[in-house]
């Protein structure tokens, strides 16, 4: 079982990690290993836990785009009733085009999610793919399209004009962070940099996209947390869910800003380091 | 973006075929499923009694998307396009 104590660590980093490009599955792998204790990726007590932890992100996600997300399916009610998008609504565009991304992280992940999470839950794969995650987003801030200043036009507004294949290469390349070590806002980001969004743009299209996908995936798995599996487990999981809320909170105030004016560089080069050590510390036998 | 009718009419009709699909999937166990079904399994297996509401999940949002490509592509706008092109 999980002690208040590894909750509030494992929801501290899970809160932190969804939204950074750095994997929380991965990580979610990892720390029980790196610090000894007996919890692994596929025991249904675990399971039960992630559901609370993603669904305390899920939430968090929606209410900071809280405003956003009003206007955007305001946006989409308006075009279905119109049956048009209309020249100039943005809002409608952008709900569209998140739509179109996030059919085909829900297909893969609704029919592939439980056998790559059993197949590659391991700690030392995990530690292999942060290094591979971490080389992703290296290479696509090298493999960008040069971006056009475009301070004087709003995000949304920015967004709305990428192509609806565009949006669905962002919305397909979230599947990969279905691998422990592989983080889907990364990649998400990552596909959006190379799709030719700016790292700010990118990092906006990367939350809005991850709230229905977190939210509905934690939804469906909401019955394991109140059945069998969530008995001994539904205290530690508040504590972690509160914990994951706070950090989720403060680490998607802290990336808008960040991305406003730097790249992910420094991300790439922490999950590469990171994957390294770790990846040198399992063969030594930790 | 020019549309032919066909087009329309396909996406209707998949919709409609995925939509009993996902009907069928979240009303039968995997072992009552039809045999080219994916999740489909023997009456005697472990996971006979399982609902596969995922998939029945997945058929349904791929109906939706049908039938939303064949409302869009039936309104005024793609009516525009038509009668300009």
């Amino acid at each position: 079982m999980i002690s208040y104590f590894q909750a509030a660590i494992l929801g501290i980093v899970q809160g932190i990690a969804e939204p950074f490009p750095v994997s929380s599955l991965g990580h979610g792998v990892i720390l029980p290993r790196a610090f000894g204790w007996n919890i692994h990726q596929n025991d249904d007590f675990f399971l039960a836990f992630l559901v609370a932890t993603h669904l305390a992100t899920a939430l968090v996600l929606l209410g900071f785009f809280w405003e956003d997300w009003k206007r955007i399916v305001a946006g989409v009610v308006r075009s279905l009733r119109e049956r048009e998008i209309r020249e100039g609504d943005a809002d409608a565009r952008l709900g569209w085009l998140l739509i179109i991304g996030t059919i085909p992280v829900g297909l893969i992940g609704l029919l592939l999610e439980k056998p790559l999470r059993s197949v590659f839950a391991s700690p030392a794969s995990a530690a292999a793919f942060l290094i591979a995650n971490g080389l992703m987003l290296l290479g696509a801030e090298r493999l960008r399209r040069r971006v056009v200043a475009t301070d004087a036009v709003g995000s949304d507004e920015r967004l709305s004009h990428m192509s609806w294949r565009n949006a669905g290469f962002v919305g397909t390349a979230q599947a990969i962070g279905l691998i422990p070590g592989f983080s889907r806002s990364g990649a998400t980001m990552s596909a959006g940099l190379v799709a030719g969004l700016s790292n700010e743009d990118a990092a906006r299209f990367a939350f809005l996209l991850a709230t229905p996908i977190i939210g509905a995936a934690a939804l469906l798995k909401v019955p394991d947390l109140l059945g069998p599996a969530g008995n001994g487990v539904r205290g530690p999981a508040l504590v972690g869910a509160i914990c994951a809320a706070i950090t989720t909170y403060f680490a998607v105030k802290f990336l808008l800003r960040f991305f406003e004016t730097n790249r992910l560089t420094p991300f790439g080069i922490y999950c590469v380091t990171a994957g390294v050590l770790l990846t040198l510390a399992f063969a030594a036998g930790l | 973006m020019k549309t032919s009718r066909m087009q329309v009419m396909l996406a209707v009709l998949a919709g409609c075929v995925l939509l009993v699909i996902a009907a069928v999937y979240f009303a039968e166990p995997a072992h009552s499923l039809p045999g080219f079904f994916p999740g489909h399994v023997s009456a005697g297996s472990s996971e006979a009694a399982h609902h596969h509401v995922k998939h029945g999940i997945a058929a349904l949002a791929v109906a939706l998307a049908a039938f939303a490509y064949a409302w869009f592509a039936t309104g005024p706008a793609a009516r525009r396009s038509h009668t300009t092109a």
